[in-house]
């Protein structure tokens, strides 16, 4: 019998841009509460209908319009909540391309901020009056451009009279600047068809619906934030609950306490998130929460701990949580966000193998229980999305149960990174060797990630091949980390270091940073006062605490044969602890 | 519930206990004028000691409050002052 869900399929099927999905929501349902501002400590403090986004994202839209061509770029500098939607949607409706980045610290010293407003060339930066007025000089000095525009996303004058170019499809709608280091950042290039695609593989892989409420804390500078939640519920026209992300890290129990009151079915975040839950909360604290509305608690963007999600549906259970929800998925920001999922009330799938077999990359069943390593899946392809696992030298497909690098197609791979032809043609431009059906062969993004499928095609991670430390969910670059420190003492080597994850087992990534110290300041340092220093450089420019600060002797670490450290064989020399500490 | 009377140097005491058995460091421990950067305290782990010094305190504190004041004795100077500066005995401020 078709429903209203097949006619709005159709619809959203006919969509060309991120503007036609707007002027659709405000038609079809312009009273319908679009998203839903709440205090830190959970009230509602903000909401608007999809009618009034649009009225506002109009108006902004004329005004960004008066001031640029289709085409220019936009900084969107929105805390989390409805200005940045208004200020995302204005850019969208003037075909402008939106740059959301992180509202740099006012003390913060370095950040990605300023390479990337260099990379990105932008005519326009959009934030809230209260931003534009407070910190409007110091960060168009940090930016070093008097070429960029200040507009605040509150009207403060009427709205010109210029109408502004819709985007055609395959033209530009964000850049997303995840990928690349502070020095180098490389914003993916993500058009409005890669969107409008991934958008509707996550509402088929989810289920969603208009009735699918999402309660998210993630920033919306983050593609978790801003496309599996903030985008998604307007995609499916159902109500997204915004919650500060600081609000969610200092008391993770309004997040639950959110998804209970307003009966969501969708909420998730990185694997940290489900951690932090379970860590900061006792048991008399969850009187009156019931979860039994969380249909799908998705995870990704960071590594996903069997013994996290086992935790969490264990101290849930008592409030009406299902291990059903678990919902694991995979992505990156180059795949639009998301390339697996698992299936609405499946739960994860959680299995072992054996630790020598993924050594030698072959996933194997454990022989014993020492030798047992426990991976959680992360579900499988979403159509018409493809998956392949391949062999990074040769480039060919293997086959289920071999681990090879992950390699991503399909319409939500985005175009390339910006103005970074060398880049794209590295990451975008892979091809396979012997592909399995005719056509299939070129188009594949290489995601830098090791893992296998099983035999039913469920995605396994099992490593990297790129050097990335994620974080919490946010990608750090060892070379910026390694600057950071060297920068922090005249006693640290220049190209002396290595910084690199660590990851054991169930434990969550940890930051190890390895440290040769000059020859001649060996014995007139004080080894506590330069980690204290470096633990201080590290947090302030890249927000992590590091797990171990070992400093060594000159020479200490192994080097390439053109001369720089080889950051993996240093791990290992790490974790064999056969380093020469000072 | 009334709130404890406290004094800054309780407030100081307080915090060198918290971040002691959290971020143990020895060349740090007990220095009020360690800056919290120095002991590791990124915005997740900072987050939650400005909780927990919310609740011990039974005041509402900025979770940014530790970047205006980076070490133990300005937040307790300022925290003390901010909100406690006028208590005497029984006379609690709201």
């Amino acid at each position: 019998m078709p429903g209203p869900t097949d006619s709005e399929a159709a619809a959203l099927a006919g969509l060309r841009s991120l503007a036609d999905l707007l002027h659709y929501r405000a038609t079809v349902q312009p009273d319908d509460r679009a998203y839903l501002v709440l205090s830190d400590r959970g009230n509602a403090e903000r909401a608007i209908t999809f009618g009034a986004l649009a009225g506002a994202a109009e108006a902004l839209a004329r005004r960004i319009a008066a001031r640029s061509e289709p085409g220019d770029r936009a900084l969107l500098l929105c805390p989390t909540g409805i200005d940045f939607m208004i200020g995302f949607f204005g850019c969208m409706l003037a075909g402008v391309v939106a740059v959301p980045i992180m509202l740099p610290r006012r003390t913060g010293a370095r950040d990605a901020s300023v390479a990337i407003a260099a990379d990105c060339t932008p005519r326009l930066a959009i934030a809230p009056a209260s931003v534009v007025g407070a910190r409007g000089t110091e960060l168009a000095e940090r930016f070093g451009s008097s070429r960029i525009e200040w507009l605040s996303v509150e009207e403060t004058e009427e709205a010109p009279e210029i109408p502004p170019k819709p985007a055609a499809q395959h033209d530009l709608a964000f850049l997303q600047y995840t990928s690349g280091s502070t020095a180098a950042p490389k914003g993916v290039m993500v058009s409005h068809a890669n969107l409008l695609a991934n958008l509707d593989m996550i509402r088929r892989a989810c289920g969603n619906t208009r009735e699918s409420t999402y309660v998210s804390w993630v920033p919306l500078y983050h593609d978790m934030g801003l496309i599996t939640s903030a985008l998604q519920t307007l995609y499916v026209g159902a109500l997204c609950v915004f919650l500060a992300p600081v609000a969610f890290v200092q008391r993770p129990l309004v997040w639950l306490r959110a998804i209970s009151d307003y009966r969501a079915a969708v909420a998730g975040g990185p694997n940290f998130a489900f951690d932090l839950c379970v860590e900061r909360s006792r048991p008399d604290q969850l009187n009156g929460i019931d979860l039994s509305c969380w249909k799908i608690a998705f995870n990704s963007a960071e590594p996903i701990r069997a013994e996290t999600l086992r935790r969490f549906a264990r101290h849930f259970a008592r409030s009406g949580f299902s291990a059903a929800a678990l919902y694991p998925a995979y992505g990156m920001a180059e795949a639009t966000v998301m390339a697996t999922a698992g299936r609405p009330g499946g739960g994860a799938a959680i299995r072992e193998f054996s630790r020598d077999g993924l050594a030698r990359r072959r996933a194997v069943p454990p022989r014993d229980a020492a030798d047992a390593q426990v991976l959680v899946g992360s579900g499988k392809a979403i159509a018409p999305g493809r998956v392949a696992i391949v062999d990074p030298e040769t480039g060919r497909p293997l086959e289920p149960g071999r681990i090879g690098e992950v390699w991503v197609a399909g319409p939500h791979v985005a175009r390339g990174y910006w103005r970074n032809g060398a880049a794209t043609a590295t990451t975008f431009g892979a091809r396979l060797a012997d592909p399995p059906r005719d056509g299939e062969g070129s188009g594949w993004l290489r995601s830098g990630d090791l893992g296998f499928l099983d035999s039913s095609g469920e995605l396994f991670i099992a490593g990297r091949i790129k050097d990335v430390v994620i974080i919490r969910g946010i990608n750090h670059y060892p070379q910026d980390i390694e600057d950071t420190v060297q920068r922090c003492h005249p006693a640290l080597r220049p190209h002396g270091g290595a910084a690199f994850a660590i990851e054991g087992g169930d434990e969550a990534e940890g930051l190890v940073i390895l440290q040769e110290v000059e020859r001649t300041e060996r014995h007139r340092i004080a080894p506590d006062e330069i980690a204290a220093r470096i633990r201080a450089a590290v947090v302030g420019a890249h927000d992590i605490m590091p797990f171990e600060i070992v400093l060594l002797r000159p020479g200490s670490l192994p080097l390439t044969t053109s001369g720089k450290i080889q950051r993996g064989l240093s791990r290992q020399l790490w974790q064999t602890g056969a380093l020469d500490r000072l | 519930m009334s709130r404890p009377v406290v004094s800054e140097a309780d407030i100081r005491v307080w915090c060198l206990d918290y971040l002691g058995r959290n971020f143990a460091d020895a060349s740090l421990a007990g220095d009020p004028d360690a800056s919290f950067a120095e002991l590791g305290l990124d915005s997740v782990h900072a987050a939650h000691f400005i909780v927990e010094l919310e609740e011990w305190l039974g005041v509402e504190l900025d979770p940014e409050l530790i970047y205006e004041h980076p070490t133990v004795a300005d937040l307790a100077r300022h925290v003390f002052a901010r909100h406690f500066a006028g208590d005497s005995g029984d006379a609690r401020p709201d």
